[in-house]
């Protein structure tokens, strides 16, 4: 049966590094410890659990959406090699720099068709998208 | 990772806790299970995004083989560029950080009535949504004495995996002065550019250790892809080594006898030192079990669910699927697979749905410096699919343009991989 075992340590480990406030940080302290009095308190933090520990479904809106297109190409954690990163960039270049893929000013054979493909708002919700992502964080 | 530490523990812990208090739809039952058949791109793409875009969908990968070997860039391979290991991906990522549900065995069955997957050793697996990513059939019997047998002496290598690898051995093997004789398929089928790409990079290769020795593709078409990009590069790298006899001249293929390495078409027989006979294709033998294709061998599907239009409840992604101005590719197979992971969460969880869009990028090896590539956009119109903006490399381009394309071609293979296997 799928349960909740089947989100190994490690997924719950980076998942918890990225959400958790200082008050998580202190939970992580309490196990750490591993102190008789463990059990308990593991079932103390349950509710908590359930608010601190967020669905591993980052995002899932417009620019996520778009965003999952572009990584077929360019890497979300900037990893890339021989290819522009295009994370953590101001948002307002990148919604430029498409601008101009899609009225030729600038050539690319793949992202002027890339480019052309999208609205306006499209790009501006897929700008928005890429600039808070930050380098070596990709979404799960 | 064999040693636990304490924290590790007790994350594990907090889990396990979490199991035993939490209440039942947060435990498992009540979410919805998505079952994906076939770990080729296509379907560990569906996998990856429904696992990553909503946390209540329960996703389980079905694929018999421990690690996928990619067909494309197998032709790097063929030419001695590239390492079988680097084409080679295992699935410990999307089982790990994605915690989908890796089930290496094959679906033996598929009941649409009580939504269940029947796996070869007897298990059944529970379904709300299926999703079939098949991959591509060979039409053995299309051609008279190619059959599965013939593939270990006239290999097809049009799967990534040990038909590569034998393809490969053969080449090695092979005399200098040999002939390569390539068949390729009518359309459609998987990789437009790949038979000649394959002749490309084998040239690439006689050139510098059997420059003695010829290839002869005989094509079951009178066109391909990108030929002018091909004939022009084939010219310039390898004058007099590479021959293409189209279908209209030959007659077409015919019948292959493995005893002598030979094809037959209408009119001659022509003898190969190697033979890579590429035959006909349709889609995966599961989709033509589950009546998920129709007359042409492929499945049609909904533009903007992949649903199939044959039996609804069942989506298809990949090489298998047809419609409208779709190539078969992996760069579309994975394309293909968010556009139906997003409209799956959608239908399970109530998520937002926006306007899907599509993309193809090949980029294709003409010799170790020399690279094209071609850039379509599709949308959903009229109920099919098509092409709506288009861009393809020119002949006369510049050798750093080439050289750029190279670049270009190598880093999105990281990153594709990437995105595809995590």
């Amino acid at each position: 049966m799928m349960t909740w075992q089947v989100v190994p340590a490690g997924t719950f480990k980076r998942r918890r590094r990225r959400t958790l406030s200082d008050r998580g940080k202190s939970i992580e302290r309490v196990l750490a410890n591993g102190t008789p009095l463990i059990a308990t308190l593991l079932l103390a933090i349950v509710p908590i659990a359930l608010i601190i520990f967020p669905s591993p479904a980052a995002e899932n809106n417009r620019g996520a959406q778009l965003a999952a297109m572009c990584a077929a190409c360019h890497r979300l954690d900037a990893l890339d090699k021989g290819i522009p990163s295009i994370i953590g960039l101001d948002e307002k270049k990148l919604a430029d720099m498409m601008a101009e893929f899609k009225s030729n000013k600038r050539t690319s054979q793949i992202m002027n068709v890339v480019a052309r493909s999208l609205s306006d708002e499209e790009i501006a919700e897929l700008a928005h998208y890429l600039a808070t992502r930050k380098k070596g964080s990709e979404q799960p | 990772m064999n040693c636990w530490t304490r924290r590790q523990f007790g994350c594990l812990a907090g889990a396990a806790c979490l199991t035993a208090l939490a209440p039942r739809v947060a435990r498992g039952e009540a979410k919805s299970r998505v079952v994906v058949i076939g770990g080729g791109i296509g379907g560990a793409t569906v996998a990856r995004y429904l696992a990553a875009s909503a946390a209540t969908i329960e996703v389980t990968l079905v694929e018999p083989k421990p690690r996928y070997t990619t067909c494309f860039f197998s032709a790097l391979y063929l030419a001695g560029m590239r390492s079988f290991e680097s084409l080679t991906h295992g699935y410990e990522t999307l089982a790990q950080r994605y915690a989908i549900n890796v089930v290496h065995d094959s679906a033996a069955t598929i009941d649409p009535v009580a939504k269940t997957v029947g796996l070869a050793n007897g298990t059944k697996l529970p379904y709300d949504r299926l999703v079939l990513a098949p991959g591509i059939a060979f039409k053995f019997g299309a051609i008279e004495g190619y059959d599965k047998a013939a593939t270990e002496i006239m290999p097809h290598a049009w799967n990534g995996g040990p038909q590569t690898e034998l393809l490969r051995r053969q080449l090695e093997s092979m005399e200098d002065g040999g002939v390569f004789l390539i068949a390729a398929p009518p359309n459609p089928f998987r990789c437009p550019p790949g038979p000649y790409e394959r002749a490309s990079l084998v040239a690439y290769y006689f050139k510098q250790f059997k420059p003695r020795s010829k290839i002869l593709i005989l094509d079951a078409k009178d066109s391909f892809f990108e030929q002018d990009l091909f004939q022009d590069a084939w010219a310039r790298h390898y004058p007099g080594m590479i021959e293409w006899l189209p279908s209209q001249f030959t007659g077409g293929i015919k019948a292959v006898d493995v005893k002598d390495l030979s094809v037959k078409t209408a009119g001659d027989t022509f003898k190969g030192a190697v033979v890579n006979f590429i035959p006909p294709q349709m889609a995966g033998t599961l989709a033509q079990q589950a009546g998920l294709a129709d007359q042409s061998g492929w499945c049609p599907v909904e533009p903007t669910t992949f649903e199939s239009k044959l039996q609804p409840g069942i989506h298809i992604v990949g090489d298998a699927t047809s419609g409208g101005d779709m190539p078969k590719s992996a760069f579309l197979a994975n394309s293909q697979a968010k556009v139906c992971a997003f409209a799956i969460a959608a239908a399970l969880t109530g998520s937002e749905r926006f306007a899907p869009h599509l993309f193809n990028t090949c980029f294709t090896f003409l010799a170790a410096d020399d690279a094209v590539s071609d850039a379509i956009a599709l949308e959903p119109t009229g109920g099919t699919i098509k092409i709506s903006e288009i861009l393809i490399s020119q002949v006369g381009e510049d050798a750093a343009t080439r050289r750029q394309v190279v670049q270009a071609a190598n880093g999105w293979y990281v990153a594709f991989t990437h995105d595809v296997f995590g």
